[in-house]
């Protein structure tokens, strides 16, 4: 367990599944050096088989007796599926359109296809996916070579690619499938958290590219940050899949809002949720039921008296208040580690626990 | 000698007396600094079997390659070694049905060999754990793996060269170019070379100070595989006697072997200097354990099995993570390491899984200095004799060898 845990929070009810979140991480992290099949954040729609195909299904993670289980690394093609792209360049010289690898799967290969019946009670949401950073990583506790390890300040996993040695037992260790290997350079590579940015004052790409402010970062400890409300004093938000046992760090708000269902006459059914609520309890454990009630109850209670601190903080006004990273922190233990950290780039997300003054225009004195 | 095991076996008394393979190195008189398969010198090498038996003493978690793997047999090897003044060269080979070398993406691995060397082995009785190592008994192993273009992570700061082609700025004739640039700044020969003090802490030497040089190819359902290093550099001295062990260890990518995925040797005797020899690595790595097999099954049977799985032990040992697997424990163990096993754990700890794979198995304790004790007690208490009826029980604890 690290220090400190940097925690996000995902509110579904506000996702709407236009892939900005996955463009920024990919033009930041992932569109080359043998990253391009890799998604450090991909946005699924569920119900859906996901990225890589039918994740859920692939083993790891932990079972109840903390016993690290067998998983499955999926495969490049069936699972993946390897990126492909068109012989644009050749259509002048009068060749067809063709594909330059198989189109088996991709990130978004059954993206708002859902399921039920239209119109009467089909159904569907997002689920963006980054790695969770858990307290108790499977990736971590898979690899032969102590590659894996989490970082002491924020809780942020990474993998040394000095140690890795490319055996891939990672992947099969992670229940969320969030590892990937990278051919190209024969070892493990995932999502870092941006650890660079939040370092230097800016919010993981995913986060402060969304334009529907579904993201909140900030650590868990910091009683001030939206993300310590949301976790534990609301409880409004839960982990996915808590059953694998790897505690994670990166936490969802479950989506309670959906239209009503039609009968067969197509008139509305008055009360009813397109949204079974054992699919989200599925998902996100028995707990669901209990931050549902919490949720609405915080409706009701907003629109009767016009007050929800809770409802102010899902609509999400400023970023400012979204993101606390908490420069000072990472200064002062840039200092005593004898590391050297460069001054932030932006001063509006730096406040924190330990970083009290908010001196605009003047972060880098 | 033969004939005294022989009888021995036929009464039941010994099991497993078939004494390791000694591997007698050819001198030579030529350079075999740039040794490869194909140079003429090996025509005059001795070859020797020996056996490597599949690694079970941890288990793996990727499911898919331990079905592949369930039943995977013993497999000899051939082993010829050269030696001049100042260097030695190995050259092993094996039998292997599918040639599989790691491409480009991630559910390819690649076929490999292994040779592991002790920093120190000046008691034979007391050789780093077959596994990497141990703690204060380190190892020095030269990896080679056919992996096809390889790159550094940070492509040696050289970006444009690291853009998807996709992305890049070319076309046509252009993009050729950049193609034939980044081809060229891939590495193709996977070898490498690392210090482990146990498997989980195998180091690579990264800065090039240990000089060697391995090199791979298939032809016939085999693959060849050699090394050439200095018999003394800043990690080994080889010279200071006229023998020392060695083990090796192959990976077969068709079952997705990598790591732990993979067969191993015990440590096997090189003399490279009959009349040098004072340190009798031979003697203590051969001589035959005389205890009885089925007294020693039973001792395994009330002693062992409450912890360590092994054949016979179906429905005894309560977790398969509890304690080292003992299924193949006599196809890569000496018999001293055996002893030393039973009589002081602590000798030689396996490192085992990660601290937070199983988390109620521990294999050891760690005290605030960071000194390890080993979960086993020692069975100090043993009679000689019943130490002797244990290991040979062991010694017989391992995979069938392949036909």
């Amino acid at each position: 367990m690290s220090q400190r845990q940097l925690a996000m929070v995902m509110d579904l009810n506000k996702c709407i599944g236009c892939q900005t979140c996955t463009v920024a991480c990919k033009t930041q992290w992932t569109n080359r050096n043998g990253r391009e099949y890799m998604y450090w954040n991909n946005v699924e729609t569920y119900p859906g088989e996901g990225y890589p195909k039918k994740w859920q299904q692939m083993g790891g993670g932990f079972d109840a007796s903390g016993d690290l289980q067998e998983g499955v690394i999926p495969h490049i093609e069936a699972d993946y599926g390897i990126p492909w792209d068109y012989n644009f360049d050749s259509l002048a010289k009068g060749e067809q359109l063709k594909a330059n690898a198989p189109l088996t799967w991709g990130p978004n290969w059954d993206e708002d296809e859902g399921a039920g019946n239209f119109p009467s009670d089909n159904y569907f949401f997002y689920i963006p996916r980054i790695c969770n950073h858990c307290t108790n990583p499977g990736c971590l506790s898979a690899c032969p070579r102590d590659a894996i390890f989490k970082r002491d300040q924020d809780g942020v996993v990474l993998v040394d690619l000095d140690r890795c040695q490319g055996y891939r037992y990672c992947i099969a260790g992670c229940p969320y499938k969030k590892v990937y290997f990278n051919p190209k350079i024969s070892k493990t590579e995932k999502c870092i958290l941006c650890f660079p940015r939040i370092e230097r004052g800016l919010p993981p790409a995913c986060a402060q590219q969304c334009v529907g402010r579904i993201r909140f970062v900030g650590f868990l400890d910091d009683e001030e940050s939206q993300v310590h409300k949301l976790v534990h004093k609301y409880k409004v938000a839960i982990p996915l899949r808590p059953d694998y046992g790897t505690q994670p760090n990166i936490y969802y708000i479950p989506p309670t809002e959906s239209p009503v269902k039609f009968d067969a006459n197509g008139k509305p059914i008055e009360g009813s949720n397109r949204i079974p609520a054992e699919e989200l309890e599925k998902l996100f454990g028995k707990e669901v039921h209990e931050v549902v009630k919490t949720l609405k109850a915080e409706m009701k209670k907003r629109k009767e008296t016009g007050e929800s601190e809770l409802l102010d903080m899902l609509i999400a006004f400023q970023h400012s208040e979204m993101f606390r990273l908490d420069n000072n922190y990472y200064q002062e233990h840039a200092k005593t580690k004898g590391y050297k950290l460069l001054a932030p780039v932006d001063d509006r997300y730096i406040k924190g626990k330990n970083t009290k003054k908010i001196s605009f225009f003047k972060a880098h004195a | 000698m033969k004939k005294i095991a022989l009888t021995l076996t036929t009464i039941g008394l010994i099991s497993s007396v078939y004494a390791n393979s000694v591997i007698n190195a050819t001198k030579m008189t030529t350079d075999l600094s740039k040794i490869t398969v194909d140079s003429k010198e090996w025509k005059s090498a001795k070859f020797t079997d020996i056996v490597l038996y599949p690694q079970t003493t941890i288990k793996m978690n990727d499911k898919n390659a331990n079905t592949k793997n369930s039943d995977v047999k013993a497999k000899k090897a051939k082993v010829a070694v050269l030696v001049n003044d100042k260097d030695i060269a190995f050259l092993v080979k094996w039998a292997d049905g599918t040639k599989s070398v790691q491409a480009g993406h991630n559910s390819s691995y690649a076929d490999g060999f292994a040779i592991q060397f002790p920093e120190n082995f000046s008691n034979p009785k007391e050789l780093p754990y077959i596994g990497m190592g141990s703690e204060g008994r380190n190892v020095v192993i030269h990896l080679q793996k056919a992996v096809d273009a390889f790159y550094e992570p940070n492509g040696n700061q050289d970006v444009a060269h690291q853009v998807s082609r996709n992305n890049s700025p070319y076309f046509e004739k252009e993009l050729q170019v950049f193609d034939a640039k980044v081809k060229a700044i891939a590495s193709n020969d996977y070898q490498k070379a690392y210090v482990g003090a146990g498997f989980r802490s195998m180091t690579e030497i990264k800065d090039g100070s240990s000089k060697f040089s391995s090199d791979m190819q298939y032809g016939k359902k085999e693959w060849s595989g050699t090394l050439n290093r200095p018999l003394k550099d800043d990690y080994l001295d080889l010279t200071k006697n006229g023998s020392f062990p060695v083990a090796f260890a192959i990976w077969d990518g068709e079952n997705s072997n990598r790591d732990g995925l993979k067969l191993l040797s015990t440590w096997v005797p090189i003399v490279i200097d009959t009349k040098n020899d004072t340190l009798k690595v031979v003697d203590t790595l051969t001589t035959p354990v005389k205890g009885d097999v089925k007294k020693g099954q039973e001792l395994a049977m009330a002693n062992c099995a409450a912890c360590h799985a092994f054949k016979g032990t179906e429905g005894v040992t309560p977790s398969p993570y509890m304690a080292p697997n003992l299924s193949n424990i006599g196809g890569y163990s000496t018999a001293d390491y055996l002893r030393e096993s039973i009589l002081n754990p602590q000798a030689a700890l396996v490192p085992g899984y990660n601290r937070n794979a199983h988390k109620n198995f521990a294999w050891y304790n760690t005290d605030e200095k960071g000194n390890r004790t080993s979960t086993m007690p020692p069975f100090n208490w043993m009679q000689p004799q019943e130490v002797e009826d244990l290991v040979a029980f062991l010694q017989t604890l391992k995979a069938e060898v392949e036909k």
